[in-house]
């Protein structure tokens, strides 16, 4: 009995797992099937050509380009905003925080992570006017404040796994330095940071992907429907995703949906990119600092 | 022994992990140039005695201790846990190696060179003419002077551990610890190892936890026992 039991659980695991990638590969068939037909040079630039459009001499009216640019900005300022914050505070927690500490702060992380998306929004939003009234009336809900808001939102993902891979690192090895004569920030950059880049990683692509997905924070924080490629911090911008929405919301015949599952698949592909870009950054940081010659 | 001899003095120390005694006013000397083994059940705060003796305990959350260790140091003697002496220095003239072999993930190169580097060393000749000299004496330098830009992790277990050693050796302490080193080995390199400890007690006073009292017959001067720190002396006629 206890044999059949155990040669049930293994195959329903087996099944679970052949399950969710089986969704995520029909997922992206699905998308890819849709949408590459309609990927072409039209669809990116609309009547301008291609490479003014690139140099930005001409604006593009009827294509995504300026969306993917201004995609690629968001998520960019988002990460770098928030990268040296959630990262500096994940080390914070797990070596510096004395115990009571740790766990309010582990309190307000966890609720950080659990705040929709769309009140953070509104956050944003608040903030934009709060600075209107008593800073400048130049600043309005733009590409900087829509940065600022995300970082907010992408903070707990890469505190928590900076936390997690540090605090994952065993007893002995946090000692090995200390016992050869390290200070403790030696320790902290030459071993244990090096030692958990794999894991801040997973924390960088958790983030990448919520930042260019997301929507409830952008729509209320300064993305707009046609604004071309951004040219200032503090000026509206295009973004995918809510390219996407608008179309899958308003749009008035199936060619215009189909441009919406084209918009999605450069989503994705842009997302690859970026995940491929934090992969390529973790390698060469992980290089310089262990196994430079 | 007489006091000429004398290297560490352990004073009425007393070891607590959260609400656990681990060591009760243990009294022990320790000689110069000599291989003293550390021998008794399991638990009894072997390894622990060890990082008393460099401080590492506190890195350790929830330990405490009391009582006093003096060493000389430099020709000097100290109390090692006097504020103004620094723990890092501490740890540069009395090394440390671990009872299972912890290469860090970089080359055998940097591996060795990695405590220079702490402390500060950038001068590459000197780096160079350092880690080939400590390879030397830990028996690695022929084995691994073609390969020393491979990673570290790719050596045999002995060759690790003897790696280990190398690396505490390339800031040329005057006290070496050493946590049942040979504990992960088959019997061809605890045999290498064996026959480098004796030889590293002409210049190190060397303290070496372990389990295996025909290793301890073979190399050890003297014998301390826990849990109580009684020294029973080790001479020619017993080995």
């Amino acid at each position: 009995m206890n044999r059949f039991r155990e040669n049930a659980l293994i195959g329903v695991s087996w099944a679970c797992g052949l399950i969710l990638s089986g969704i995520f590969f029909l997922l992206v068939a699905y998308l890819a099937h849709q949408g590459a037909g309609v990927i072409d040079v039209k669809l990116l630039f609309g009547e301008t050509p291609p490479l003014q459009a690139l140099l930005l001499q001409q604006r593009v009216f009827d294509g995504l380009f300026p969306a993917m640019v201004g995609t690629f900005l968001l998520v960019c300022l988002s990460i770098v905003l928030a990268v040296p914050l959630g990262v500096a505070t994940g080390i914070y927690m797990a070596e510096y925080a004395g115990a009571r500490v740790k766990n309010l702060f582990n309190l307000v992380f966890d609720v950080l992570a659990g705040i929709p998306s769309i009140l953070v929004g509104l956050f944003g939003f608040a903030l934009a006017i709060f600075l209107h009234k008593h800073f400048s009336n130049r600043i309005q809900p733009c590409l900087l404040i829509s940065a600022l808001a995300l970082a907010f939102l992408v903070l707990p993902y890469i505190i928590r796994t900076t936390q997690a891979a540090l605090e994952g690192i065993p007893g002995e090895t946090r000692l090995t330095a200390l016992a050869l004569g390290a200070t403790k920030p030696q320790n902290l950059f030459h071993v244990l940071i090096p030692q958990s880049l794999s894991g801040m990683l997973s924390g960088l692509i958790l983030a990448i992907g919520r930042c260019a997905e997301d929507t409830a924070v952008i729509m209320l924080t300064g993305v707009v429907v046609t604004a071309g490629v951004p040219t200032s911090l503090l000026g509206p911008y295009e973004a995918l995703p809510f390219y996407i929405y608008y179309i899958s919301s308003q749009y008035a015949g199936p060619e215009e949906l189909l441009r919406g599952y084209g918009a999605s698949l450069i989503l994705l592909l842009l997302c690859t990119m970026l995940f491929f870009a934090a992969f390529l950054i973790k390698k060469r940081l992980t290089y310089l600092a262990l196994y430079r010659p | 022994m007489n006091d000429e001899q004398v290297k560490i003095k352990v004073t009425g120390l007393d070891f607590f992990y959260r609400d656990r005694r681990i060591l009760t006013n243990l009294n022990v000397r320790f000689e110069r140039n000599a291989i003293t083994a550390l021998v008794g059940p399991s638990g009894t705060g072997k390894s622990t005695f060890l990082y008393t003796l460099n401080r590492l305990w506190e890195n350790i959350p929830d330990a405490r201790m009391s009582g006093t260790v003096e060493m000389s140091l430099g020709g000097l003697w100290r109390d090692i846990y006097e504020g103004s002496y620094p723990v890092t220095e501490l740890r540069r003239r009395v090394g440390l190696v671990f009872q299972t072999p912890n290469p860090l993930p970089m080359s055998i190169r940097k591996n060795v060179a990695f405590p220079l580097k702490l402390a500060g060393n950038r001068d590459r000749r000197l780096l160079q003419d350092r880690i080939e000299q400590a390879l030397q004496m830990a028996y690695l330098w022929d084995e691994v002077k073609d390969r020393l830009d491979d990673d570290a992790r790719t050596l045999s277990g002995g060759q690790q551990q003897r790696l280990c050693i190398a690396r505490a050796l390339v800031l040329e302490p005057e006290v070496l610890l050493m946590d049942e080193p040979t504990s992960s080995l088959d019997a061809a390199a605890t045999e290498i190892i064996e026959t480098l400890l004796v030889a590293l007690k002409q210049r190190f006073t060397v303290l070496v936890v372990s389990h295996y009292l025909d290793q301890v017959r073979r190399v050890a001067d003297c014998v301390v026992t826990f849990p109580d720190g009684a020294v029973v002396s080790n001479s020619s006629e017993t080995r």
